[in-house]
Formats: structure tokens, sequence, C-alpha cells
């Protein structure tokens, strides 16, 4: 089963598609609207955007050339108190560019309609309710705060952005948190300028797009008024009752999911101008980052590093062993700076004295130092969790970079920035779609990043009962993977004594001993295995003569993690994983069997999810095993019934009891 | 391993001469101060420097070794600015574990950022900040700053120890002032910390502290500000942003701060004025007016957070709320203050410490204290308490925000300390009365009625306003014990003049009542679980305590599945103990009908901390009953 976690729609209609007979312009409130008590389809919305437009089109100075203008207009509905919210606005705008000058962006016509004795009150928004501030050096904020508002008030505003960067288009986002009952957004692009639009979401929206002359008149270097004509791509793209996107858990990123409109510039062709590439296929983004001096020559200025190569590998052989060698060595040595690019900053040789870089430093640094052991490695792009999944080729659709080495004809990944990564192991968040990987040529192919091979805890138990219902027992738990990374991640630099506090009170208030544990920090390419020995009197109970216990004991899960009833986002997992539990138990002398647990065998999608239980006894002895493997990192929304109810049935199996009554 | 350390140790001692100077070395910290220690403060001393009423100058340095990653907090390499305060300087020195000096970071490296969090719409404050990526743990920081301002009103507070896990090995505090400023301190649980005090003069004031030994956070303690040591210090004439000041007693404070800086705030339109007369019509009684008022302020305005202003203490003016809509605790109290004044009742501006976790206004320090604003309508010898930020609060509720302690008046002739509404442990009750009934495949439906009242109307009420996916996660968090929960219909009755919330629920869910074989086993006590997780600690240190009870009763309804018989039925249970008393009881009714009573008191207190365990041990009985089963046998 492959998820299905975007769905992107295009629905052209190159007729003209007739404008519905409401008009959306600001202005025009009534008193109906004023009146209206529920949102007509969400009854518990607690305000409602009646309509959101938007329009981008291009002005042109002979200095600068051309700059666009976005213009976006809003009218909200508050229905409840909690939708008060909404009477704030904040907007950040980018003005730390290099060769550019600031974005600019004003607010205007914001007014507060509110019913006063079946009239129309309007109140305007002062200077009093505006706020500008610098959040720091590349970000600037505007911000409004509508005077007057009560539940019932609509809210109108409006605001324009200029933007020299052309570029890069503020995305048009067309879902929030509450619903929208219309929107649209129109875009006049001059010929010069191809760009790419893309529809991201669930929603049914209609589109237009035809060519029309357009014309732009200016001011010349002498002062005189000049005219030009061009060819312009006029697009309109609207749409109706939009729901809201609420907030749920295992999503890997809410952006993935929202409905919005976004543009990539693809091509530039000035006349008389060669015509220049931006980016038309993964291929192509690849092929510009490399170019870029801070990839391209990162990756090939390395002579400073040949001496320390030399010395760390001076008696290592095996390619395998030098590869490892020189990911450890960098992954002691760097430090990361908590700024995740695929570009360099202050370049690999500055970080690599500094002993602190970025995510692209610290990578290429182990990228150079691998190439020069005569290890195959190139760099591969990411694009985080946090950075979602993009849904066209675009620059911006990664946002990191790890290292792609050949070892024995394999491909192993790496990702040195962090303290706890091996080869093959690489941070959580980088686990998310494609990675690209690219060749020292420029060329470049897909590949995956997230692993086939389950991760896997495993863990036995054997425990010894007493009458009175007291357990001893020892365990032995391993992690391999993915897990054994978590593990490390979580604990790695706890002391064993909090770490001890910790577990004893998960596990349900244990008394553990005999604390062990190997590969804790070190050799953290293999599993992590615990082993200790517990007293509990938890899940026995003796009640009437007879022993009631809960086989899986500290791991008997007590909820579904699934107890929403509706689903509208993709149930994320991260990587495949494999948990097996033995528990063998010790009958106390003078009891037998009363009942045992049904072995239950239950499986999802081919078996992208299955889970088995079972019970074997023989003589005083019980053996009890558990396995559930989740095969798939991301299940779509519409298999979430299902899983559900799997969980549901086992957790009853997990639940029942093994009864011991007196012989 | 030691004689190589030692070795290289020797090697950069002499190679690099300034790392002797320092001594910022780690083998020179004791062991005993890395205990529980994530950081070593080596030294942190400030150096306030009051020049005249209307200039201060701070000087920090704070040297610190951080042992690892959870010790970077400790830096603390910031410093905030505005308006009034300039920072003069600010730098630090990296050297790493033997003192060798790694980095240094100048002004310009500092990053420079608004300070106001997301909830605040707007603030003027700036913040400059270290932002330093660690290369190898442990290293050591020397930070040094050096602010002015013409803030006098405000004076640092000294806390000898931070926070948690973090030890210190020298601690030095010099304050110096004029001697006709009325400079006063006042001392804060120095009993078990060794403090001197090295000078104190009436121009001077030094304090030194060394060893005090890092200490590990434990539940329920009090907020570490009343556990260790703390100097307040003030001036009883100072200075803030623009206005002089005067804070002899609280009288002359609150005087002050009703004539300098409230005065001229509460001026409404006259067109208002009539609109409030006619809302309140012939009515006389003081208590309705102000009811009238306070549901009229509720209705029109907003809760927003702009901190401009005599460093966010003066009031927008009344005016503007009336026509905005809007502003923060103490623009609204103020606007509801100036529209009472319309209809003749008087109101008193009252400052506090806003906060779940109760904290007084320190009545015998006269200075500027507090975090938020509400409004007291005196009332024969009570007053009424406004929270005028709420839009939902029913009428003088003080809720967990605002309840039991000590506030500042603001009355016209001088300022008086009040405590505010305590609310007994016995009327924070929450009663429940429902029925459910299992089937025979062990699947569950029922409805509840839970009243909630006193400090747990608080906590409840909120359920109201949540969005339906809100709610649902609310509920089946609330019965995370019941799996596969299912909720039906949901209705609320928020009753409050008599500050009472309802909730009326139906829920169902399948396999409530696992079935091992011919057995079904099931949890009595389906609706309310103890869910207080009371942790074992190993030798707790600091004392306990429980800000509020509270009472909770239940009556349920049991209905059993028809063909099976009963095989166990928990036994009747009784606890009673200092902490509180808890019982449950089981009736059967006839054969397959049971009434389950249970009722859970929880008194409020200060506890040591050895009776924590004795805590534990309590709460732990209650969960074990609370968990008691019922065992069914098929016929």
């Amino acid at each position: 089963m492959r998820a299905r976690f975007l769905l992107i729609c295009f629905v052209f209609f190159w007729n003209n598609v007739k404008v519905l007979a409401q008009k959306y312009e600001l202005g025009k409130v009534t008193v109906a609207e004023l009146q209206e008590k529920v949102h007509p389809i969400d009854s518990s919305a607690p305000a409602a955007i009646l309509f959101k437009k938007g329009k981008t089109i291009f002005t042109y100075n002979y200095k600068t050339g051309f700059s666009a203008v976005h213009t976006y207009e809003f009218k909200i509905k508050i229905y409840k108190k909690e939708g008060l919210k909404w009477a704030d606005q904040k907007v950040q705008y980018y003005v730390g560019y290099q060769n550019l000058n600031e974005d600019l962006l004003s607010f205007s016509n914001a007014v507060t309609y509110n019913l006063e004795n079946g009239k129309i009150e309007k109140t305007k928004l002062e200077n009093q309710g505006t706020f500008k501030r610098k959040i720091n050096e590349y970000w600037n904020e505007k911000g409004i705060t509508f005077p007057n508002v009560k539940v019932g008030s609509i809210l109108e505003y409006k605001y324009v952005l200029k933007s020299e960067n052309i570029v890069q288009f503020p995305d048009f986002d067309f879902q929030f948190s509450i619903p929208v009952n219309y929107f649209e957004y129109k875009t006049q692009f001059p010929e010069f300028y191809i760009y790419k639009a893309l529809l991201v979401g669930t929603s049914t929206i209609e589109n237009t797009s035809k060519i029309v002359s357009g014309s732009q008149s200016y001011e010349n270097e002498y002062g005189q008024s000049r005219n030009f004509l061009y060819q312009q791509i006029d697009s309109f793209y609207s749409g109706k009752d939009i729901p809201a996107l609420k907030e749920e858990p295992y999503v890997n990123n809410i952006e993935n999911y929202r409905g919005s409109i976004k543009h990539e510039l693809e091509r530039v062709r000035m006349p008389e101008q060669p015509v220049k590439d931006y980016t038309i296929t993964w291929e192509g983004v690849a092929s510009t980052i490399f170019k870029d001096d801070h990839f391209g020559k990162e990756i090939n200025k390395n002579s400073f590093l040949l001496e320390d190569v030399k010395k760390i590998l001076a008696n290592v052989q095996s390619p395998k062993e030098r590869m490892n060698v020189i990911f450890q060595y960098v992954q002691n040595k760097m430090n990361w700076n908590e700024k995740n690019s695929y570009y360099t900053d202050k370049g690999v040789e500055k970080a690599y004295t500094d002993q602190t870089g970025n995510i692209a430093e610290i990578n290429f640094i182990l990228l150079n130092m691998l190439k020069w052991a005569g290890i195959e490695a190139n760099p591969v792009l990411v694009s985080t969790v946090e950075n979602g999944v993009p849904v066209y080729p675009t620059r911006t659709g990664f946002n990191y970079v790890i290292v792609a080495a050949e070892i024995d004809e394999k491909q192993v990944l790496l990702d040195a920035s962090r303290k706890f990564t091996s080869p093959d192991i690489l941070p959580l968040n980088t686990l998310n779609w494609k990675g690209r990987l690219i060749k020292s040529d420029g060329t470049s192919k897909e590949i995956d990043l997230v692993p086939i091979k389950p991760s896997k805890e495993n863990a036995s138990i054997t425990i010894k009962l007493n009458e009175d219902g007291k357990i001893n027992g020892k365990v032995r738990i391993q992690r391999t993977d993915y897990e054994a990374y978590k593990f490390r991640v979580q604990n790695g630099n706890r002391n064993q004594d909090s770490y001890l506090e910790k577990l004893e009170q998960q596990l349900g208030d244990l008394k553990i001993s005999d604390y062990g544990i190997t590969n804790k920090i070190s050799n953290i390419s293999d599993p992590i295995v615990e082993t200790f020995s517990f007293e509990t009197n938890n899940f026995v109970e003796s009640i009437g003569g007879k022993l009631y216990i809960s086989p899986m004991l500290f791991y008997t899960p007590s909820k579904n993690p699934f107890v929403q009833e509706n689903r509208q986002m993709g149930i994320y997992f991260g990587y495949p994983k494999q948990e097996k539990l033995f528990v063998n138990i010790d009958i106390p002398e003078g009891y037998t069997i009363e009942i045992l647990p049904k072995p239950t065998r239950l499986s999802l999608e081919e078996n992208a999810i299955s889970l088995s239980l079972n019970v074997l006894s023989e003589g005083n002895k019980i053996q009890f095993i558990f396995t559930k493997d989740i095969n798939n990192s991301i299940f779509a929304a519409e298999h979430y019934n299902a899983l559900k109810t799997l969980f549901q049935k086992m957790l009853a199996s997990q639940n029942e009891k093994i009864i011991l009554k007196k012989a | 391993m030691k004689n190589l350390c030692y070795a290289l140790f020797f090697l950069i001692f002499t190679s690099h001469s300034f790392a002797q100077k320092n001594n910022y070395s780690i083998l020179k910290i004791s062991d005993s101060l890395k205990d529980n220690a994530n950081a070593v403060l080596r030294l942190d001393q400030m150096d306030i420097n009051i020049l005249s009423q209307r200039s201060m100058n701070i000087k920090k340095q704070r040297v610190i070794t951080v042992l690892n990653q959870k010790g970077l907090n400790e830096i603390d390499g910031y410093e905030y600015y505005d308006k009034s305060t300039y920072i003069k300087s600010i730098e630090a020195v990296v050297y790493d574990a033997f003192g060798n000096e790694i980095k240094k970071i100048k002004r310009k490296d500092f990053k420079d950022q608004s300070a106001a969090s997301g909830s605040t719409l707007f603030s003027d404050n700036r913040v400059l900040f270290l932002d330093y990526t660690p290369i190898t743990y442990p290293f050591t920081v020397a930070y040094s700053s050096e602010i002015e301002t013409s803030n006098t009103a405000f004076i640092p507070r000294w806390y000898f120890i931070g926070g948690y896990n973090v030890s210190v090995e020298n601690c030095i505090l010099n304050v110096s002032f004029p001697n006709n400023l009325g400079f006063k301190k006042k001392e804060f649980q120095f009993e078990d910390f060794k403090i001197k005090k090295t000078v104190d003069t009436d121009t001077k004031l030094s304090y030194e502290a060394h060893n005090i030994l890092a200490q590990k956070a434990e539940d329920y303690s009090p907020y570490p500000s009343d556990l260790y040591p703390k100097v307040m210090m003030g001036l009883e004439h100072f200075h803030l942003e623009g206005v002089d000041g005067t804070a002899t007693t609280w009288e002359a404070f609150g005087k002050w701060y009703g004539d300098k800086i409230l005065a001229g705030t509460t001026t409404l339109p006259e067109e208002t004025k009539t609109k409030i007369k006619a809302l309140v019509g012939n009515e006389t009684d003081l208590v309705k007016k102000t009811k009238i008022i306070y549901d009229y302020v509720q209705k029109k305005s907003r809760y927003v957070n702009i901190a401009v202003g005599i460093g966010g203490w003066k009031p927008m003016l009344a005016s503007d709320v009336d026509r905005l809509g809007y502003g923060d605790c103490k623009a609204l109290s103020n606007y509801t203050k100036a529209l009472l004044q319309v209809v003749d009742v008087p109101s008193y501006n009252t400052i506090l410490y806003g906060d779940r976790y109760k904290s007084n206004i320190q009545s015998d320090f006269v200075s500027m204290q507090g975090n938020h604003m509400i409004l007291a309508v005196p009332n024969g010898n009570n007053y009424i308490w406004l929270e005028c930020t709420s839009q939902d609060d029913p009428f003088g509720y003080q809720g967990t925000f605002t309840d039991d302690r000590d506030v500042l008046v603001v009355k016209p002739q001088g300022g008086e300390i009040v405590r505010t509404t305590i609310y007994e442990d016995k009327g924070n009750t929450q009663n429940g009365k429902g029925t459910y009934t299992i089937n025979e495949n062990g699947d569950f439906s029922g409805n509840l009625k839970i009243a909630s009242q006193g400090s747990q109307y608080a906590s409840k009420s909120r359920v109201e306003t949540f969005q339906p996916h809100e709610k649902e996660k609310h509920y089946k968090d609330y019965w995370g014990n019941i799996n596969n929960l299912k909720l039906g219909k949901i209705t609320f009755t928020n009753d409050k003049e008599n500050i009472r919330f309802t909730e009326d629920v139906q829920i169902a869910a399948s396999n409530y009542g696992v079935i091992s074989g011919n057995k079904m086993i099931f949890t009595v006590d389906a609706f309310n679980q103890n869910s207080d997780n009371v942790k074992r600690i190993r030798n707790r240190k600091n004392p306990f305590q429980i800000q509020r009870g509270y009472l909770d009763t239940d009556e349920i309804e049991i209905n059993l599945p028809a063909g099976f018989s009963i095989e166990f039925l928990p036994q009747n249970y009784e606890l009673k103990g200092k902490f509180g008393e808890y019982k449950t009881e089981i009736i059967k009714n006839d054969s397959n009908k049971l009434t389950y009573k249970r009722s859970m008191f929880l008194n409020k207190g200060k506890y040591s901390n050895k009776e924590y365990d004795e805590y534990r041990l309590f709460m732990e009985q209650v969960s074990r009953n609370d968990n008691a089963k019922i065992i069914l046998t098929k016929n």
C-alpha cells in the first residue's frame, strides 16, 4: 500500500467560468451576515473566513526591474468568544536580503462591523491598533488589533506586500483552523517569468488561465515617462466551503495537508537574453544547488583535511573501517549549531577550525574526508519532517544535506551532525519522503531514506510467582537500529540513578536491582541490551484464592493510541518497527491453570501491520509470546478506522488474564 | 589515565600561564559541587551601584562551568533593554576544561531580538543574548555585562541559588547607594545556608556565600523562590519612567500610584456615561449595580496583551478602552472602575501576583511588586473581586489564579494589604451521579452528571469553551481508564449565579469487561479514578504542599449482565488520616444491580519532607482501591 498523503488537484477549465452572483468585496456587510449566530455548515466554528481574496501583479522600475505586489483581502465573522483571537492579526515579512531592498508591508481598510439596535455600526482601525516590530535581522512583523470586537462582529482588512523577490512568493493558504466560505486568487505574470503553480490539499478548486496583453509605464533615468507592452498570463483560482483543518496526533507535518497554492519560478526569458532555467525537474533543482558556490565548491575545497585524514587512517585498511573511523572522528570533533541548510554559511574550512557548523558544513567535512580516504561519497539533499513534503520540484523543497558513501557496492547513509547517529541511522526528522543524491558530475538520482529493515525491540522476561501475588523477575531488553537511537537520544546523557528512578515509575512502581546496560553510548552501531531484576506487587491479583495475572506485565497497554472518531490526515509512524515480548512464568506450587488467554492473530493491509499473541503451557511453566510488526512508516487517513479497530481488538486480547487456581 | 590527565594538565598549565590566573580548570571543582549538578557557578557576582534616584548601574559577572547539555540554560547570557535601560557592555569568554581560552564573544556577536513572547501583541522590550554552540563538555563561560537604567523602582532580587541542578562555588552581591534614598532590604530563607553579610552600612551592603550544593527538583515543592535564600531590595525614593516616586509605607505607595500613575485615566465620554446610567436605571443595590457593569464589560471587551507605557504600569485611558473594546489587565480593570464611578460605586485597583501557585505581595516590604491587576469593590467589611480580563468568569469568582493570597488594594487615601477569597477545601466539590450497564460481551454504556463547585469550577467550566475535537480529547483523557470510549450526548449547565458547572455526559465503550474464559473482570469505579500520581522520591529534602483541597463524592448505579453471577465483590473500604478521608461502599440491591458510593476528601496543607512518604502511601492506597475489580462467572 502506498500512502497518499498529498492530493494534488489540477482542474483546468480553459473556458471562462462564470463568477457566481455573490459579490466578494470589502465594505459590503449585510445585516443578515451580522445576525448570523452559527456557521451554516460547521456549527462548532468559533469564527469563519467569509472570503479571502489574493492578487499578485508585477510593477516595473528601471532601476530594480520587476517587483511583485501581493494584495490580500479578508472578511472574517466571529461566532464565539473563542473566535475573538482572529481580531489580532500578525504578518511577518522578510528584510534580510543581501542584494534586494527590504519587503514592504502595509495594512489598510481595517474595519469592525457590529449590529447596534438593528443598525450596522462601523468602527475603523486607528493608528493605536497597529504595531510593528523587528523580530531579528531577517524578519519584521506588523500587526493589527481590531477595535470594538464582540461575538457577532464582522472584521475586514487588507494588506499589501511589495517585494523585489520574484523567485519566491508567499504561499497562498486557503485552509485554516476555521472554515473558509470562499477564496480566490488572481495572478498576472508577464511573459518573461514562467511560474509553476502547485496546489496542495484535498479540496476541489477551480482554475482558469488565459493569455492577454499587458503593459507597464515607468519613468526612465531621465524622468521621462515610458511604456512597454508584453504578453501576460492571467490565472484565476477559486474555491468554496473549505473545511477547517484540525490538529491531530501522529501527524508528521500539518502543512503537508493544508490547502494552499504555491508558486515557484521556473524560467526567466528576458527579451534578447538567453533563457535562464530555475527549476523544472528535481534533476534541475539538484543541478542548480550543485552549481552554487556554497555547495559545489565546498565539497571540493578540501586540501586542509588531507593531513588529518592521513593521521587518523594510519593503520586502517578496509573501506568500511575507514568510513567508520572518519565518521566517528567528524561526529566527535564537530558540533552542530542547530541550523539546517544544504548550503555552507561560514564555509567548511572555518567550520573545521571552529569545530562548529551548520548541517552542510559538518556533512561536507565528512564527505571531503571520505573522498580523501578513497571512498566514493556523494551529498544527498533531504527535506526534513518540519520542511514537509514538497509537491513540485523547488529549491525550498530541500533544507538539509547528508552523505551517501559506497562501501562494497552498497550505499550507506551518514549524518555526522548528531552525537548518537551511526552509519545508516539518521536523525528521525530526516526520515521524510525521498532524498536526492548528487554525483560529482552534477547529475542526480532519487533515493529512499526511510529504512526497509525494521528496528526492533525484543524483551524477554522470566518471572517467579508467589502465592501472595508478589513477582520476582529477570528482564532482558534488546533494542536495535532506530529503537536504539531513540533510547540513546533520550537516555544517553542521563545518569543511571535518575534513569532508574524514571524507569521504576514508568514500569508501574517496580523495585529494580542488578541493572546492567551494554552499548549505551559506545559501539553505537550495535544494539543496546538492558538487563535487570525486579520485584513488584502489581500485575497479579490474589482474589478469593485465585491468582489473576496480566501476562504482559508492565508491557500491558492500557490505552488504544487512536481515540479520535474521525481522521483528516495520514497516520505517521516514522520507520518500520518490530516488537517481540516473551514472558516465561513459573507457576507456584499447589496451583494449576484455570484459564489461559486465547491466541490471537490480526493483520491489516497485506501485513502492513500484524499483531499476534500466543500462549503455551507445559507442566508448571507458561510461555506467553506477543509480536507486533509495523512495516510502513505512514498510513493514509482512509485506513484510520481499520487501524483503530485493529488496535482495539488487540488491546482486549492483551488485557486477558491468566487465572490460576489452587490444585 | 590519571597520570596522563595530570601530564596533559601540566603541559597546558605551563604553556599558557593565563589559565593559571583564572583558575577556570574543572579540576578545581570539588566533587560535592558536581553532585546532581548540570552546571557549576564558579562565580555569580552582581554589583549594583545606585548613583541617584534616577540612575542605577548594574554589573554582572557569571563564570559558569557547564558540565553537560542540560546545564546550557544556566549560562543566562542575556540582557533586556528598552527606552530607559541601556546596555553599556556585554561580552563572554569561553574556556575549555583546562581553563584555556577558546573563544571570545563580543557584543556584536550577541543576537538582538524582540523580547515579546507569542501571546503579547506588542512590546518594545528587546533582548541581547549569547548564542554559543559548545564544542565539548565540560566548558566554562565567563560572562560579564553592565547596564544602566533610570528605573530605580525595580532593584533586581538576588537569589543565592538560581534553580535546580546547579551548584554555586562563589556568590557575591555588592550594593552601594546614597544614604538619603531610603534603601531597604529583606532577607528570606537564610537559615540552612551559610550566607555571610560582609558589609551593612548606610551606603553599602554586601553578601557572600560559598559552596552551595546543587538542589534537586521534587514534586509538590514550593517554588524555588520560596525555598532558597534570597534578598529583596528597594528604595523609598525611586524613579519609574519619568516619574519620581515615594514608598515609605503602603499608604504612601498607594497614594503615589493613585496620584501619579492612575490619575486622569478614568475619564469617559458623556455618551457612554448616559448609556451606563440608563443601563443601571433605578437599581440602588450595590451588588446588583456592580453586576450589571461587570456583565457589560465582559460582553464588550477582550483581553489583549500590550506592554507599553510606564514600564507597563500605566493603564490605557478608559476612554480608549471604551472606544476600542480591548485592553490588558490594567486597562480593563481601570475601565471597569471608571464605569462603576458613573453609577457611584467606588472600586480600587488591586495589584497582585496572578498564578495558580499562590504568591503573596510581601506585605512587610513596601515596593513595586506583582504581575497582574484586578478590581476590588468594597461591600460592607468585605470586597467583591472582579477579574476584568475574563469574559467567562462568574461575577466575583476568583478561581485558582487570584485566590487566597495577599494583594495590594490601592485606595485614594493609600494602599492596603488584603487577603483575597479563600475557597474552603470542603467547598471545592465535585459531585458525580450516574449509572452504567455492562452487557454479556463486556460492553459498557452509561451516563454521568458531574457538578463542580468552588475551585473545581475553574478547571471544569473551561470545557464548555472547547471545540468538538478538543472536547473529545478532554473526555478521552479524563476517562483514560475506559478504553474504546465513545462519547454520546454532552450537555453543560453553567450556573454562574451559584458558581456551579454541571456536565451531563453519555458514554459507551466496548470490551470494558475483560473476558477470560467464562469469567468477566472489570473495575467498579469507572467514572472517577484518582489521577494524582505521587512519585516515590528517595530521601526527599524539600517540604511539600497541597495548595487546594477538594471533596469528591460519587454515587453510581451499576447494572450487571444477565446470565452471570458474582464471583467476587470488592470489600467496603475506609481510609482516614491527616491528609484526608477516603471511603468506598458497594451495596447489592438485587442479583444484578449494585450501588457504588465513593467519597474522597483531601486537605490543603504544608508538610515536612518526612511526611511525603506517608502521603504517597495514602494516595497509593486510594489508587489501589479505585482499581478494585468485580469478577463475574457465566452461569
